[in-house]
C-alpha cells in the first residue's frame, strides 16, 4: 500500500516536471538570461509577445508580462502603491503617466537612447518617456454595411444616424483607454456638455460595449458589428490578415495618444530596467516598435501608416488626466 | 463516542472536553493550527469584506455605501441578472445531471461510458471557454445564426443575458453531474425494486423513490452550481454584451475604479444568498439518508423502462452532443487561422511564450494547492470524525463554507487582508496557493468523514490494544485507509484549481500569472485563435493527468 502512494507521488511529481520542461523548450532561443523583470502593460497581447521577444535578443533580459486594460493597471498602480508589482511599466497611457507622476510613482532615469527624441514625447526629467502614439479609428465591414443596405459614415456625427442602431461596438471607457481617448476626443472637440448629448444619442445605436479596445476591432472584423470604434494597429493589423474591413478616419479629427514606459519607483531591478528603458529608445527597439506601430517617437524612424497627422486634433492629455475620475463617475451613472 | 471516564464526571462538561482533547497534545496542537488557519484563511477575508462594507478601516461606519448601491439602478438589475440566471442555470443543470446519470448509472454500453466522459469534459476547461464557442456559433452572424436566418429571416443575438445562461449552463455542468452520478451510483437498488414489485411503474418509481433517496446529493450539487453560478464573471464580461451582472460589476469596481467599499457590498449581495441557500441545506435538510450510501454491498441499479429510457436518451444524447460541438469549436479555432473567416490550417497560435509560462505556473500553483487541500482537509475530517473537539460543529460549519462562499468575496478579502502587514503577501505564489487551498479544504474533509464513519473504530481499537499509541494507529491504520478520499480530494482540488478565476484574478502579478486569467484576457480581446489554443493544451494536460492517475489506479489496485 505504501508502496503505491509513493509511486503515485513519483509519478505526479514528475508530471509536473514534464510540465516544466515541456515550456522551456517552447522558449526557443538559447541566449544566456542575465535575469527577469516584471512588466505590467496595456499593449496588445500579440504585439508585446514580439516585444519581450525583441527584449530578450537584445539584451538577455527575459520579461514577465502582466496585460492589464490601462484602467485596471492604474487603479492597481494605486492599491499596489508604494509596493508595486511591477518594475516597470511598457505601454500605458500618456495621461495616466501625468497620473502617476504627480503620486510620486515614477522613478526618474535620464537614458541615452533618447536623446534624439523630441522632448514633446518624453518628460524633462526622465520619469516616463513616449515610444509610439496611436489614434482612434473607425473598423468599418464593408460586407455587413453592404448587406444591410448602410452607408459608410464618414464623421463622429455620422454615428448618431438612426440607420446605424445596433450596429456600433465600442469599449467600455471604465476599462478601455481606447474608450477613454475617444470620450475625451469627443469632450474636446463638442464641448462637455454638447459631448454628453452626443453620448446620449450615440448609445440608443450600440450594440455592445466590450471590455478591451481591442474586442470592438475584432468583432468587426467577424462581421457580428458593422462599426467598431477601435484605435489604429488593431484594424490595420486585421486588414492585413484578410478581414473584409475598410478604416475611417472621422472628418473633425480624432484624438491620439503617446503610449509610455516608465520605470516603478524603489523597483529592485534598477539596472535591468535602465537596460529594457534604454533598448526601447534604441534604433533597433523603435525599429522593433514601428513594425507594430503606426507612427513612434524617434526621428528617423518611421512607423508603418503613412502621414496621418493632419486628421489628429490636438488632443489635451493634461485635460484628460485631470477630468478622468469625473467623467468616469459620470459615466457609469449615466450609461 | 461518550467514554468519559467516570472520574471525571463532577467536572464540567466543557471542561472535560478540554481534558480529553488535550490527552492527546499532538493531535490538540494539530487542531489549533488548523482552526487557526481556518480563521484567518476562511473566515477574515470575509469579514473584512463586511466590514469594508461599511466603511470600516477607511473612516467610521457608513451605510453611504449601500445607499449608493440602492440608489444605482444598474445594481439592481445586476442583482436581479445574478439571481435569475443562477437560479436558471442550477435548475437546467440539475436537470441534465439526472437525466444523464439515470442513463450512465443503469445502462452498460459504449455510448453510455463515453457519455460519461464527454459529461465531465467541460470541468477540465476554462468555464468560459464556451462563451467563445457560443460567439462563433450563435453570433450575430455566427455560423449557425447565418444558417438559420437564411432559413426564417430575421436575426437573433446570443450576446445578454441568455447567453451568458447558455455558457453557465455548459460550463457549471460537470460539477452538478459529478455529485449527482455518485450518488445515483451508490443508492440503494433494493427500494426501487421494491417499489416496482408493489405494481408502481418506473416513472413514478422515480419520482418517490429513486429521487427522494439521492436528495441529499442533488441539493449539494445544487448549492455547489448556484454558488458557481453566481460567483461567475467571466461569461458575462465575454458574452453578457453590456448586461450587468453583480460578480462581474464587482470586478470591474476593484481592477476599473479601485472601489473597494462598493464592492464589497456587491460580494454582501453576494454571499447573502449563497449563505442562505448553505445553512437551508446544512440545518432543514439534514440527510434523510435511508442508509442510501451502502458502498458496494447493494444489488444492481434497476434498469431503465423502454419509456424512462427513451426519454433520457433523447435529453442526454442532445446535450452531450452540444458539449461535444463546443469543444469541436475549440479544438478548430485552436488550429485554423481565423476561424469561420481564414479556415487555413495553422500551428501559429500555440507559439505563445507567455501563455506557456502561465500555464507552467497554473501547475505547480494547482499541484501543490491540491496535495495541500487534499492533505488537510483529510487530517480535518479525521480529527473531527474520531476526536473531541470543543466546537467542531463550528469548525465543520465554516470549513464546508469555505466552498459556498462566492470567489469574488473570497477574492475581494484576500486583497484586503493580505495587501499590507502582518501578512503582506500580494502578488505572491504563496498567496495564490493558499487561496485556491483553503476554498478547497471542505471537499476533502467532507469525503474523510464519511470514510470514517465507514471504518469501524474497532481496528483502531485492536490496533491500540495490541500497544500501538494513538499516533501510531493512526499513521499505521488510518493514514493507508484515507488514500482514496485523498485522492479524490486531490482530484477535485487540483482540476478546479487550474480553472479557477473568480477569486485569484484579484491576486495575480506579472511574475504569477495563471493560465486561466490569461486565456481570459486574451477572450476579452477577442482573439479567438490565442484563446483556444491555450484552452486546448489545458485541456489535452488536464485530462493527460487524469489518464496517468487512472493508470496508476489499475496498476496499484486503489479504488479512485
Amino acid at each position: 500500500m505504501k508502496k503505491s502512494v509513493l509511486s503515485f507521488l513519483i509519478l505526479a511529481l514528475s508530471l509536473v516536471f514534464v510540465g516544466c520542461s515541456g515550456d522551456d523548450s517552447g522558449s526557443g532561443e538559447a541566449k544566456e538570461t542575465k535575469g527577469s523583470i516584471d512588466v505590467y502593460t496595456h499593449n496588445d497581447s500579440e504585439e508585446m509577445q514580439d516585444f519581450v521577444k525583441g527584449l530578450k535578443e537584445e539584451t538577455g533580459i527575459e520579461a514577465n508580462v502582466l496585460r492589464l486594460s490601462s484602467g485596471e493597471g492604474w487603479s492597481r498602480m494605486k492599491s499596489e502603491a508604494p509596493d508595486f508589482g511591477a518594475d516597470m511599466q511598457w505601454g500605458m497611457l500618456h495621461s495616466i503617466a501625468l497620473k502617476a507622476e504627480k503620486e510620486g510613482f515614477l522613478e526618474p532615469y535620464d537614458s541615452p537612447t533618447w536623446e534624439d527624441v523630441p522632448d514633446e514625447f518624453k518628460d524633462e526629467d526622465g520619469k516616463w518617456y513616449g515610444w509610439s502614439y496611436w489614434f482612434n479609428l473607425l473598423a468599418i465591414n464593408t460586407e455587413i454595411l453592404e448587406e444591410k443596405g448602410l452607408d459608410k459614415p464618414e464623421s463622429w456625427e455620422d454615428l448618431l444616424d438612426p440607420q446605424y442602431k445596433g450596429e456600433i461596438v465600442l469599449p467600455d471607457p471604465g476599462t478601455s483607454g481606447t474608450a477613454y481617448l475617444f470620450v475625451s476626443t469627443i469632450m474636446q472637440i463638442l464641448g462637455e456638455e454638447e459631448g454628453w448629448e452626443y453620448f446620449e444619442k450615440l448609445d440608443e445605436n450600440v450594440g455592445q460595449y466590450a471590455k478591451s479596445g481591442d474586442a470592438p476591432a475584432q468583432m468587426t472584423a467577424q462581421g457580428e458589428y458593422a462599426i467598431g470604434i477601435t484605435w489604429d494597429q488593431a484594424v490595420y493589423n486585421r486588414i492585413e490578415e484578410g478581414y473584409p474591413l475598410e478604416t475611417v478616419i472621422p472628418e473633425e479629427g480624432v484624438g491620439y495618444d503617446l503610449d509610455v514606459v516608465w520605470m516603478f519607483k524603489d523597483t529592485e531591478n534598477r539596472a535591468l530596467v535602465e537596460e529594457a528603458i534604454d533598448y526601447i529608445g534604441s534604433e533597433g527597439g523603435m525599429k522593433k516598435s514601428a513594425e507594430h506601430r503606426s507612427m513612434v517617437t524617434k526621428n528617423g524612424v518611421k512607423g508603418n501608416a503613412d502621414d496621418i497627422e493632419q486628421y489628429l486634433i490636438d488632443y489635451d492629455a493634461v485635460w484628460a488626466e485631470e477630468n478622468r475620475e469625473r467623467i468616469m463617475k459620470e459615466w457609469r451613472e449615466r450609461f | 463516542m461518550e467514554t468519559v471516564p467516570t472520574v471525571k464526571k463532577r467536572l464540567r462538561p466543557f471542561q472535560a472536553k478540554w481534558q480529553q482533547f488535550w490527552s492527546e497534545p499532538w493531535f490538540a496542537i494539530a487542531t489549533i493550527i488548523l482552526a487557526a488557519a481556518i480563521l484567518i484563511f476562511i473566515v477574515a477575508p470575509v469579514f473584512a469584506v463586511l466590514l469594508k462594507s461599511f466603511g470600516i478601516g477607511t473612516g467610521q461606519l457608513t451605510f453611504d455605501y449601500y445607499k449608493e448601491f440602492f440608489q444605482a439602478s444598474y445594481y439592481w438589475e445586476a442583482l436581479k441578472n445574478s439571481l435569475l440566471s443562477a437560479i436558471i442555470t442550477t435548475v437546467v443543470v440539475l436537470f441534465l445531471s439526472i437525466n444523464i446519470a439515470l442513463y450512465v448509472t443503469r445502462t452498460k454500453n459504449a455510448l453510455s461510458k463515453s457519455f460519461k466522459g464527454i459529461a465531465l469534459l467541460p470541468l477540465v476547461a476554462p468555464p468560459f471557454i464556451f462563451s467563445l464557442s457560443l460567439m462563433i456559433l450563435f453570433g450575430r452572424s455566427g455560423i449557425v445564426t447565418d444558417y438559420v436566418s437564411d432559413l426564417f429571416g430575421g436575426q437573433f443575438s446570443i450576446y445578454g443575458f441568455w447567453g451568458v445562461v447558455v455558457a453557465q449552463i455548459i460550463g457549471y455542468f460537470p460539477i452538478g453531474y459529478m455529485l449527482i452520478e455518485s450518488t445515483m451510483r451508490n443508492s440503494n437498488a433494493d427500494l426501487e425494486y421494491a417499489a416496482l414489485d408493489l405494481g408502481s411503474n418506473q416513472w413514478k418509481t422515480l419520482g418517490t423513490v429513486t429521487l427522494p433517496l439521492a436528495k441529499s446529493g442533488i441539493i449539494k450539487a445544487g448549492l455547489l452550481v448556484f454558488v458557481m453560478a453566481l460567483a461567475d464573471f467571466s461569461n458575462p464580461l465575454i458574452i453578457g454584451g453590456g448586461e450587468q451582472f453583480l460578480a462581474s460589476e464587482a470586478y470591474l469596481l476593484v481592477v476599473g475604479q479601485h472601489n473597494l467599499e462598493l464592492a464589497a457590498v456587491l460580494g454582501v449581495f453576494l454571499i447573502l444568498p449563497s449563505l442562505i441557500v448553505f445553512i437551508f441545506q446544512t440545518y432543514f435538510l439534514k440527510d434523510s439518508n435511508v442508509g442510501t450510501i451502502s458502498g458496494e454491498t447493494g444489488s444492481q441499479n434497476v434498469p431503465l423502462s423502454k419509456s424512462v429510457k427513451a426519454f433520457v436518451v433523447t435529453i442526454s444524447s442532445m446535450f452531450i452532443a452540444f458539449i461535444l460541438l463546443m469543444f469541436i469549436m475549440v479544438v478548430l479555432g485552436a488550429f485554423v487561422k481565423i476561424i469561420g473567416i481564414n479556415n487555413t490550417f495553422t500551428l501559429e497560435h500555440f507559439n505563445n511564450e507567455t501563455g506557456w509560462d502561465s500555464l507552467s505556473m497554473s501547475l505547480y500553483v494547482s499541484f501543490i494547492s491540491a496535495i495541500l487541500a487534499a492533505a488537510i482537509g483529510i487530517l480535518q475530517g479525521f480529527l473531527f470524525a474520531r476526536k473531541p473537539i470543543p466546537g467542531k460543529k463550528l469548525f465543520e460549519f465554516l470549513t464546508l463554507f469555505g466552498l459556498a462562499v462566492p470567489g469574488t468575496v473570497m477574492g475581494i478579502g484576500y486583497v484586503l487582508i493580505f495587501n499590507g502587514p502582518p501578512f503582506f503577501l500580494t502578488g505572491t505564489v504563496m498567496i495564490l496557493v493558499l487561496n485556491m487551498t483553503f476554498r478547497k479544504i471542505g471537499v476533502g474533509m467532507e469525503a474523510a468523514i464519511s470514510k470514517m464513519h465507514q471504518i469501524d473504530t474497532s481496528m483502531e481499537e485492536a490496533s491500540s490494544d495490541l500497544g500501538a499509541g494513538p499516533y501510531k494507529t493512526f499513521w499505521k491504520v488510518l493514514v493507508p485507509l484515507m488514500v482514496p478520499p485523498f485522492v479524490a480530494g486531490f482530484i477535485y482540488a487540483f482540476m478546479t484549481a487550474m480553472v479557477s478565476i473568480s477569486s485569484v484574478v484579484f491576486l495575480i502579478s506579472p511574475d504569477t500569472n495563471l493560465v486561466a486569467i490569461y486565456i481570459l484576457n486574451l477572450a476579452e480581446q477577442a482573439k479567438v485563435g490565442l484563446a483556444s489554443a491555450m484552452s486546448f493544451i489545458m485541456i489535452v494536460i488536464v485530462l493527460a493527468c487524469l489518464g496517468l492517475l487512472k493508470f496508476v489506479e489499475k496498476r496499484t489496485g486503489i479504488r479512485i
